[in-house]
């Protein structure tokens, strides 16, 4: 049985998820979905939490995880991630429009 | 009102597999484009097995994970996708659940089991047998749902590892699913 995970994780906003998703898929990066907004409190810092945790198994076997934040969460992420010995992650680095978009259309 | 998928992590993230589960390098994509076709909102479900087993965990089967501590694991994770689903109910919205139907923990009609895997992680081929039933998790989220007073949403599961899968049998099964149902309510 062949084995194709990318060992790429993206931890996403809710509110970047859906328009992320296709450049995700297509550089290779699964999703861990954060809370979306609305939820009571103590729901959402739960959801935190275990999204902290999936994390930090991954950073433990040497996956590439990185954030794609909204800074509705990310606080609480780098706090959840601290309390389990993992440092904050890195950005993920949003692909920039294809300059064909840019050029008028004649 | 929205439509709401309540899916298992791994339809977002292959990575959360078991090693040597990931079909897909990232996403599995037949799940999520119809989701994106019926116009559905994502809520992903955490990863019981990958947060207790942890990533390298070993390929496992009904009788390994039903111990009461696992229990107790999904249920402190059910009780948080009951509580985020409770909120959706309030607000009127459809809600549907894809799990996994290879999975001990995420299974939702069909899970895997093996009474004689036990000791020496060296099984060979699998011998498991895939046989009726609902995962761990699965399992503990209709109990929390149910202490709440919500039934379970309608669900169906993912049947990508079975022997003889049929991708236009899994297209046709999750349409009937996203079709809008009878919407639960608190008091049904």
């Amino acid at each position: 049985m062949t084995d194709v995970r990318s060992r790429r994780v993206a931890v996403v906003a809710d509110s970047l998820l859906v328009p992320l998703l296709p450049e995700l898929q297509a550089r290779g990066f699964g999703a861990i979905q954060l809370p979306p907004e609305g939820l009571e409190p103590a729901v959402a810092a739960e959801w935190v939490e275990q999204v902290a945790e999936h994390v930090a198994e991954f950073v433990r076997n040497d996956y590439e995880v990185v954030l794609a934040g909204d800074a509705v969460h990310d606080a609480a992420l780098v706090a959840a991630l601290d309390a389990l010995g993992v440092s904050p992650l890195p950005q993920y680095a949003i692909q920039p429009p294809s300059t064909s978009k840019l050029t008028p259309e004649t | 009102m929205a439509r709401v998928a309540f899916i298992a992590h791994c339809m977002l993230n292959q990575n959360a597999k078991v090693e040597g589960g990931a079909a897909r390098p990232a996403v599995w994509e037949p799940v999520l484009d119809l989701l994106r076709e019926h116009g559905y909102v994502i809520r992903q479900m955490p990863c019981p097995e990958l947060a207790f087993g942890g990533a390298r965990r070993f390929w496992g089967v009904r009788e390994q994970f039903d111990t009461p501590l696992y229990r107790r694991h999904c249920r402190r994770l059910a009780k948080l996708v009951a509580a985020v689903m409770a909120q959706h109910v309030k607000a009127g919205d459809d809600l549907v659940v894809i799990g996994v139907d290879s999975s001990p923990t995420m299974g939702i009609d069909f899970i895997p089991s093996a009474e004689h895997w036990a000791g020496k992680p060296d099984i060979g081929d699998d011998d498991s047998r895939l046989v009726p039933g609902d995962g761990i998790f699965l399992g503990e989220l209709r109990a929390e749902l149910a202490a709440r007073g919500l039934p379970m949403p309608r669900a169906t599961g993912i049947r990508h590892w079975f022997p003889h899968y049929d991708p236009d049998e899994e297209r046709r099964r999750l349409e009937e699913l996203l079709e809008p149902g009878d919407r639960i309510r608190p008091d049904d």
